[in-house]
């Protein structure tokens, strides 16, 4: 046993000297290189696990027109992400340039920890950008990130099913009546087939909320408006589903991607989604399209926006605006995206996506195009993620018939209020 | 209680107990489509061990196995000598404020990780350390669970052993490595397999501390199947698969060859 | 490693003036420290500092990405008012009164059933053992999908029966004894790979003696094998209390707190505080309320073992 031990305690020291020593890339090659070599940091989530290839293929090009530059990626997942991101602000080693999505952005933006990119821009076009999607990242009038990509959500459905039902195909002049009458048809309830899937949950719920009419906060942003009459008929198109049209909360059960499998099994007529699926449907056994999602009042249809920005505290602005523009608007950028369908360039020329139209499966992939002519951005305020806890918590509270609806929408409301206040 | 019943009692559990590995084993070989069917299909048509190939693909799986091994071993070994010389003292050297001390050692479990974290993460940055193996090791150097397992040991330990050494002009040093050490080794194999354990299963502090990928350990590579929309469930459980089979090696190890030549053995 | 060597036995200085046993005591306090810098120091730097500092933030406001603002004890004052707060002390509290017992008793039961020789034991060792080294993702998943009220092996075995099973993790009643039926699975070889370890550190000889004066197998359990166990029981319990308090992987990944709360804990409350919501002061100002429980738990612990623990 001495011996062993003796052994170990050397081992032990010359392994702890070797590690204090080796450090990662990263920092190894620390700010800036001999040669006048800038290394650039740039956090992710969006890449892995499918797409790290494709930023690859992206960073690739970049260094290859900007030979002083070295742009390092660092990913986490999605449900981590933002613990990473702020836990190295708050030491002081934000990376230097770092994905954002809209909901996320404000928050950022208002605590200062973002570069005013208009400061390091030089001359460089804006126009390249769809114009809403630029404007979707400015705060008090500063452009604080440049949009990279965006996807929309849409409505899914299996054609099998329809036809099998006897229940005409979905188009884009659908409403919800519609859907609702096709829904109820094509539940069988025997055959565990189910008609309808829409998650109850904010995201869904600010959507159908502008799709009724509604608006989920005042005008001025300092209180919410959507305990109202538009917001219940919302919230009770949502709440209705549940158990008719489509599985319950307890036959879910928490299954983790229920609704995937569901649709992939050929149980699941409509399936309100995003175009990120397409990928994970390419090889299902049966045939299957896509169409605007269904409206009410009026027709709204979800977009999420994920953006690059850059830390206030970067030495390096004129690089970090250099790749941000690079990976949100260059060619190679954009068709890298688009030919591994990972998500969509906000790039004002739409003859890029042409490409986009012309891969196979969805048929109807022009849907994608036509949900971004009424769009409805997610609310956002500072506190945005305890906000969006509460709602989906007391949506669920109303679906699993804990609450009526109106009572969740008025609890939910009054919390709102008291983190605007 | 009648042989037979304890025999089928225990056979019983064990096939509980079973079952969840046996059903990642199962997922993991089992085709994309239908990973995580409702129900389950717990006799895959066409198994597959695509998922392991993919799980070799998608990241250097070996490298980071690698990694989690060494620092794993590193942190078991050095929580084993740091914790066996402070569980000594505490159980065998008397002296002014030990309960106190103890006290304090005890105390540094009752904090949770999740709100030290961040205070570590920027004292690491004041050593410059962020993104190295040592910080990544830092904060299982020590630890207080083990100290206190291995002084429980300790102090069972009937005193009379080391008068007879004493009386035979040895020293603590002599007496701890001599005596103590080979009969507390049941309660060091045990601390030996939670201290790897916790290093190996370890997850938020590796995630902000690490950037560059070379450094990842297990569970921060196996997050990364997990996307913002959809997670490939058959390469997680092929993932998960591969990385209880070293701790399993590692315990059967100890058990074998430490715990049970012990007990065989009658302790003398 | 053998360099140092103190002779601090009762021979030495038993004669000697004040000047040597002042020196005898000066290595004595050498080798108490030999012993415990090794430990004592990481401890120091990479616990006691980060906790300090989790002390000073407390008494902040912190979002993370901006400076921090004194608030003084206005976090504590917010978290006492907060019915949140109490909520998540007595889903807690729920969550250790049941584990705790379920915990303890199963992996005694086991250990004692397991350390007797019978065939294939090392086998069932490793079984039993499989979940506490199985991920909780993995457990989490499997263990939603057996309590699937629909769809679940256990409901659809309780139906058999006659009986409709409950909603478990969809129902708040339900939710929580469902957590606390996937921990201790998830747990029993844990205590049962300790108490195991300290079964066999108990001399055969002094079950034989009982055994020669006539103890039946109850008889030899009740005094000779559970009190040579206590040490180990008492750390079972002291530790499987502190981390009963900090309970939080498996309802993070089963439940995230829901529904409507039911599952909310103190450290998914402190990690929901400082990582979702920016508030970062306010979750450390819940760690030290946290902190005060468990240490006020243990102490108690610590001072009631003398009644009940047979150290050798």
């Amino acid at each position: 046993m001495t011996r062993t031990a003796k052994a170990a305690a050397a081992a032990l020291v010359v392994g702890l000297l070797a590690s204090a020593c080796s450090q990662g890339s990263a920092t190894r090659s620390a700010e800036s290189t001999p040669g006048g070599k800038v290394t650039l940091r740039y956090l992710t989530f969006s890449a892995a696990p499918d797409h790290v290839k494709d930023l690859d293929k992206i960073v690739t090009a970049f260094e290859a027109e900007n030979k002083n530059i070295d742009v390092v990626v660092e990913t986490a997942p999605y449900d981590e992400y933002f613990t990473k991101l702020q836990t190295s602000i708050a030491g002081g080693t934000a990376p230097d340039t770092f994905e954002l999505n809209y909901e996320n952005f404000v928050t950022y933006a208002a605590a200062g920890s973002l570069l005013d990119l208009g400061t390091v821009a030089g001359d460089a076009d804006p126009s390249v950008y769809a114009a809403e999607s630029l404007a979707a990242f400015k705060h008090d009038g500063k452009q604080y990130a440049l949009p990279a990509s965006f996807s929309t959500v849409v409505l899914f459905y299996n054609k099998e099913l329809f036809k099998k039902a006897g229940v005409p195909e979905p188009t884009a002049d659908w409403t919800w009546k519609d859907e609702q009458a096709a829904a109820e048809r094509l539940t069988d309830r025997k055959a565990k087939v189910y008609g309808d899937y829409q998650p109850v949950q904010f995201f869904e719920f600010y959507k159908t909320l502008k799709q009724a009419g509604g608006e989920f906060l005042s005008a001025d942003g300092k209180k919410s408006a959507f305990n109202g009459p538009a917001g219940i008929k919302a919230a009770k198109w949502l709440v209705g589903k549940v158990g008719k049209v489509m599985p319950t909360e307890a036959e879910i059960g928490g299954t983790a991607d229920y609704d995937t499998n569901l649709f992939k099994s050929g149980k699941l007529a409509m399936w309100h989604n995003g175009i990120w699926q397409f990928a994970g449907l390419k090889d299902v056994p049966f045939e299957w399209d896509v169409v605007v999602e269904p409206g009410d009042a009026t027709k709204a249809s979800a977009v999420f926006h994920n953006a690059v920005a850059a830390s206030a505290g970067t030495k390096h602005g004129k690089e970090a605006f250099a790749w941000a523009r690079f990976l949100s608007s260059s060619g190679t950028a954009a068709t890298t995206r688009i030919e591994s369908s990972w998500e969509l360039p906000p790039v004002a020329d739409r003859s890029v996506l042409a490409g986009y139209l012309k891969a196979p499966k969805p048929a109807n992939r022009q849907a994608v195009f036509d949900s971004l002519t009424s769009i409805a951005l997610p609310p956002v305020i500072k506190r945005q993620q305890e906000m969006q806890d509460t709602v989906t918590e007391e949506l669920a509270n109303a679906a699993a018939g804990r609450k009526t609806v109106e009572e969740a929408l008025t609890a939910a409301a009054a919390a709102v209020d008291k983190l605007l206040g | 209680m009648g042989k037979v019943v304890r025999y089928a009692l225990v056979v019983l559990g064990a096939l509980v107990m079973l079952f969840p590995f046996a059903w990642a084993v199962i997922t993991s070989v089992t085709p994309d489509g239908a990973v995580l069917a409702t129900p389950p299909d717990l006799t895959p048509d066409d198994p597959t061990l695509d998922a392991y190939g993919r799980l070799l693909e998608a990241m250097p799986f070996w490298r980071i196995v690698l990694n989690s091994a060494w620092i794993g071993a590193a942190s078991t070994i050095l929580q084993l000598v740091t914790g066996a010389m402070a569980a000594y003292a505490f159980a065998r050297l008397p002296f002014p404020g030990r309960g106190v001390l103890f006290a304090v050692y005890l105390t540094t479990l009752m904090v949770p990780m999740q709100v030290l974290v961040v205070p570590l993460f920027i004292e690491m940055r004041m050593f410059n350390l962020v993104d190295t193996y040592f910080a990544l090791l830092a904060p299982s150097i020590a630890s207080a669970f083990g100290v206190f397992l291995l002084r429980q040991a300790v102090a069972q330990v009937p005193k009379e052993f080391d008068e007879a050494a004493v009386l035979d002009g040895a020293g603590h040093l002599r007496i701890f490595v001599s005596v103590i050490l080979p009969l507390i080794r049941p309660a060091l194999a045990t601390f030996a397999i939670f201290g790897f354990m916790a290093s190996w299963n370890s997850y938020l502090w590796p995630l902000i501390i690490i950037r560059s990928p070379e450094f990842r350990t297990i569970p921060l590579g196996l997050a990364e199947l997990h996307g913002q929309f959809t997670t490939e469930w058959n390469v997680v459980m092929a993932g998960s698969v591969v990385s209880v089979v070293p701790i399993l090696i590692l315990y059967v190890f100890a058990q074998r060859h430490v715990i049970a030549s012990v007990a065989q053995s009658g302790l003398k | 490693m053998t360099a140092v060597k103190t002779k601090a036995g009762p021979k030495a200085g038993a004669t000697a003036g004040p000047k040597a046993q002042g020196r005898r005591r000066l290595r004595y306090a050498g080798t108490v420290a030999l012993f415990l810098l090794p430990s004592a120091i990481p401890l120091t730097l990479f616990t006691l500092v980060p906790m300090a500092a989790s002390l000073w933030t407390s008494l902040h406001e912190w979002n993370l990405i901006q400076p921090m603002t004194w608030v003084g004890l206005g976090n504590y004052a917010e978290l006492l008012g907060d019915a949140e707060t109490r909520a998540a002390f007595w889903h807690t509290l729920y969550f250790i009164a049941g584990y705790l017992p379920l915990v303890y008793a199963g992996g005694l039961g086991l250990a004692v059933l397991l350390n007797r020789a019978m065939k294939g034991r090392d086998l069932f060792r490793a079984i039993y053992f499989l979940p506490v080294i199985t991920s909780w993702v993995v457990v989490a998943l499997m263990w939603k999908w057996l309590l699937n009220p629909a769809t679940g092996l256990v409901n659809q075995a309780l139906s058999l029966i006659g009986v409709a099973g409950p909603g478990w993790w969809t129902d708040p009643v339900w939710a929580m004894p469902s957590v606390i039926l996937a921990s201790a699975w998830k747990d029993l070889g844990f205590v049962m790979i300790i108490l195991l370890a300290g079964l066999q550190a108990i001399p055969k000889e002094y079950h034989e003696a009982a055994r020669v004066d006539g103890a039946g197998g109850l008889r030899r359990f009740r005094y000779v094998t559970l009190p040579l166990l206590s040490p180990s029981t008492f750390f079972v319990i002291v530790i499987s209390l502190i981390n009963g308090f900090q309970v939080f992987d498996q309802v993070h990944v089963m439940t995230g707190g829901g529904p409507a709360g039911a599952t909310q804990v103190v450290v998914e409350q402190i990690y929901d505080l400082t990582f979702r919501y920016g508030r970062a002061g306010m979750a450390s100002a819940l760690s030290w309320l946290l902190f005060a429980v468990v240490l006020i738990v243990t102490v108690v612990q610590v001072r009631a073992q003398r009644r009940w623990v047979n150290y050798g």
